[in-house]
């Protein structure tokens, strides 16, 4: 994880601010130890090299104040109170200047040494909006520096601005509200025991209770110090008397139009006689009626895409591993050695020939839907048929996510704020078909019996979720909040930066499911050599041949597939013991539907069960499992009856 | 301030002598919440009559009473609006039920 001696940087900022764009330029700028790929919503280390000097960098998901609506916010500000960074990098989006800047303003109070990356000047450029970066470090008081992440611009300056931060430590005057605020946050400071657990500082720690209304341990407080849980009522009700309005919203309220103050201070607005070309985009891409066409037209391309990319290369580099498994049967007979290497030889080739042509595609395309912004208004297009099935357009993007892996999506469920949201989430994200059962799909149903096929299948198993929400939200009754969700502004796609998390994807599934997939395949082979396969063969044939009417040598590679999903495909030529082009002579294409409708939802993967008992817990992840083992046998008994 | 049900709402009674009218039918009245509004008008939020956590998250992504927006579109089906605040250019989809619940009246077109 950490380096003790090296000083601790934090990039912190709102959500969509290009925070995380940030740190990948940061951390794969010169990043020395190992980096995970970054999904937004929990923290991600790095330790990076700069120029000889050491710096530990940490991602903090996107948070829009210190007061934490969900579970994503709460771990940016555990790290924030909790880890004490050195320097902290406050990312302010300059296209929406005034809004980010309510954060610096809160972060401000905690007089930690800080720097304040302008970032997103070009998209502001564009809406007509110049901000003047030595004006507002003027206002603020700490360097601000102009970036660019997308290309990589100013990150340099940054760094030696955050050094410089660590040698001299820069700390802004702490922003001065009204009188009666004042006196206010005055009275509460004098009031705090000397020996009270202060976060940053007196003044601080004050602000935040004041702000913090019932929703800060206040039930503590009244045990711990009933006398200041007293006064801070009395304050709160002081404030809100004089203002009018609950403390908590007058002080947001003068953040507020303090940030539109400053933002006015730093910016120039020129008049615009034309409208920026993501503007009228969106007037299409949200068009009430014209954004539903584009939406099935952007999942329809996304699956072509996939499809026309994945099959050809698919074929051309299946041909020398089949030669390979020709060879080794000639060469070493039908022996242990003969076992243990095609088993092998099935786990890197099926890696290289099977996996990688499909989830290349789809890592790129996710990229590319996730940097131009798609995904917010995917949710903004499907809120009221998310509500059909008990939730709303926040979970879209949990959803979407959920195609190309349901482990990072079902951490994305933390951008929900109701726990109940993250439930029923979390149980309909495992249906999704990730990469894995894409790419079993695609090389199984759409390889041998065709596209329309395999889009059929995609059709029929979003029903399914669909069905299964309704059924679920039956049981999860209470009302869900509704949707308030941010719009970001629509971005030119940067090929840095989705190069850059594809490579990240790519050397995760490197080192912990390629490794998981060749170890399985020389397991089966061992299994094979033993003759171990017969005997779970038997066991499990009344399901895999008398329920589902498979050839009962499939039933050792169902078990495999709790591993990694892929397994059960290249397992399932291993077992038969044919090559891939020979398939179809010893199943039928029913058999293939019937396989690939239990295997892909029978039950969640390891390691989406594992991420569903972090974070929804034990009681939750066991349901899921029963859930799938339940409705992948009566879908595929149904589908083995109907074809 | 939890005021829960839209009918609730307090309407100031502007017009001396005549009926005071529920939100649902605000003919006489400037007032009106954002769904009622027509697409593309400018507004100005007055109040958010949400519970506390739903005000908390408007003023968090930057919609505060007084600021003047602009309904940009309405989902079909009772889906959500997209509202843009014309101070800090922010956009923002607010689901049906919330923005039932968001007071607005007419501003002056802002140059």
């Amino acid at each position: 994880m950490s380096a003790p001696e090296a000083p601790l940087l934090i990039f912190i900022g709102q959500p969509n601010c290009g925070k995380s764009t940030l740190f990948n330029a940061v951390a794969g700028y010169k990043a020395q130890t190992s980096n995970f790929p970054g999904t937004s919503v929990k923290h991600t280390h790095s330790l990076v090299n700069i120029d000889g000097r050491l710096l530990n960098v940490v991602d903090l998901p996107g948070t829009y104040s210190l007061h934490p609506a969900d579970p994503a916010e709460k771990v940016a500000l555990r790290h924030l109170f909790q880890e004490k960074p050195d320097v902290m990098v406050n990312v302010v989006d300059a296209s929406i200047l005034s809004r980010s800047l309510e954060l610096t303003l809160e972060l401000l109070e905690m007089e930690r040494p800080m720097v304040v990356a302008l970032n997103m000047t070009d998209l502001a450029e564009k809406k007509g909006i110049t901000v003047d970066a030595g004006r507002l470090a003027d206002l603020l008081g700490v360097p601000v520096i102009p970036t660019v992440a997308a290309h990589g611009r100013g990150v340099k300056e940054l760094l030696e601005a955050a050094f410089r931060c660590l040698e001299s430590p820069c700390r802004g005057p702490l922003p001065r509200w009204s009188a009666e605020v004042e006196s206010v946050v005055d009275k509460l400071v004098a009031s705090l025991p000397a020996d009270f657990p202060c976060i940053a500082n007196p003044r601080f720690t004050a602000i935040q209770m004041i702000e913090s209304g019932h929703l800060f341990c206040s039930e503590f407080l009244e045990e711990i110090d009933s006398g200041l849980k007293a006064t801070l009522d009395g304050i709160r009700d002081e404030l809100a008397s004089r203002r009018g309005m609950p403390a908590y919203e007058a002080i947001a309220a003068e953040r507020h139009h303090l940030s539109l103050k400053l933002s006015e201070q730093a910016s120039l607005v020129r008049g615009r006689t034309r409208r920026s070309w993501g503007e009228r985009l969106d007037d299409v891409l949200m068009h009430p009626i014209w954004g539903y066409p584009v939406l099935i037209a952007v999942l329809l391309g996304f699956f072509f895409a996939i499809f026309k990319i994945g099959g050809p290369v698919e074929s051309a580099l299946l041909k020398p591993f089949a030669g390979l498994k020709s060879w080794l049967a000639g060469e070493f007979g039908s022996g242990l050695v003969f076992h243990v290497a095609d088993g092998l030889a099935s786990g890197i080739g099926g890696g290289v020939a099977i996996v990688l042509p499909y989830f290349v595609p789809l890592l790129f395309l996710m990229a590319l839907l996730d940097d131009v912004g798609y995904l917010a208004r995917a949710g903004f297009l499907l809120d009221a048929f998310m509500h059909r099935i008990g939730l709303h357009g926040k979970s879209v993007s949990p959803f979407i996510l959920g195609f190309g892996c349901n482990v990072p999506a079902i951490a994305a469920t933390r951008i929900l704020e109701s726990r109940r949201d993250r439930i029923l989430t979390s149980l309909l994200i495992p249906f999704i078909p990730c990469s894995a059962r894409t790419t079993i799909i695609l090389a199984l149903v759409a390889f041998f019996l065709g596209p329309w096929w395999a889009l059929g299948f995609y059709a029929a198993n979003i029903a399914l979720v669909a069905v299964l929400g309704r059924i679920l939200s039956l049981f999860l009754k209470e009302a869900s909040p509704g949707l308030i969700l941010e719009i970001p502004s629509l971005k030119v796609p940067s090929l840095k930066s989705i190069g850059l998390k594809i490579w990240f994807q790519l050397k995760s599934f490197a080192l912990f499911a390629w490794p998981l997939l060749i170890g399985g395949s020389v397991v089966l082979g061992l299994v094979q050599a033993l003759h171990g396969d017969a005997v779970i063969n038997a066991a499990l044939s009344p399901l895999v041949s008398g329920v589902l009417g498979l050839p009962r040598e499939l039933g050792v590679t169902l078990i495999f597939g709790f591993l990694r999903k892929e397994l059960s495909l290249l397992m399932m030529l291993q077992a038969l013991g044919v090559s891939y082009q020979q398939l179809m002579t010893v199943v039928t294409a029913n058999q293939i539907v019937v396989f690939t409708v239990f295997v892909s939802l029978f039950i969640p993967c390891l390691s989406t069960f594992a991420v569903l008992w972090r974070e929804v817990g034990k009681k939750i992840a066991f349901l899921s499992a029963a859930l799938s083992v339940t409705v992948a046998i009566v879908l595929s008994v149904a589908v083995r009856l109907l074809l | 301030m939890a005021i829960e049900n839209d009918s609730q709402l307090p309407i100031p009674d502007r017009q001396a002598g005549r009926t005071v009218r529920t939100l649902r039918r605000p003919k006489d009245d400037e007032m009106t919440n954002l769904v009622q509004s027509p697409r593309g008008a400018t507004l100005r939020i007055v109040d958010i009559a949400g519970g506390e956590s739903v005000r908390r998250r408007l003023f968090a992504l930057g919609f505060n009473v007084g600021d003047d927006i602009e309904l940009q579109a309405l989902g079909i089906l009772r889906g959500p609006v997209l509202i843009r605040n014309l101070r800090t250019g922010v956009t923002a989809a607010v689901g049906r039920g919330i923005a039932q619940k968001i007071v607005v009246e007419a501003a002056d077109e802002r140059p």
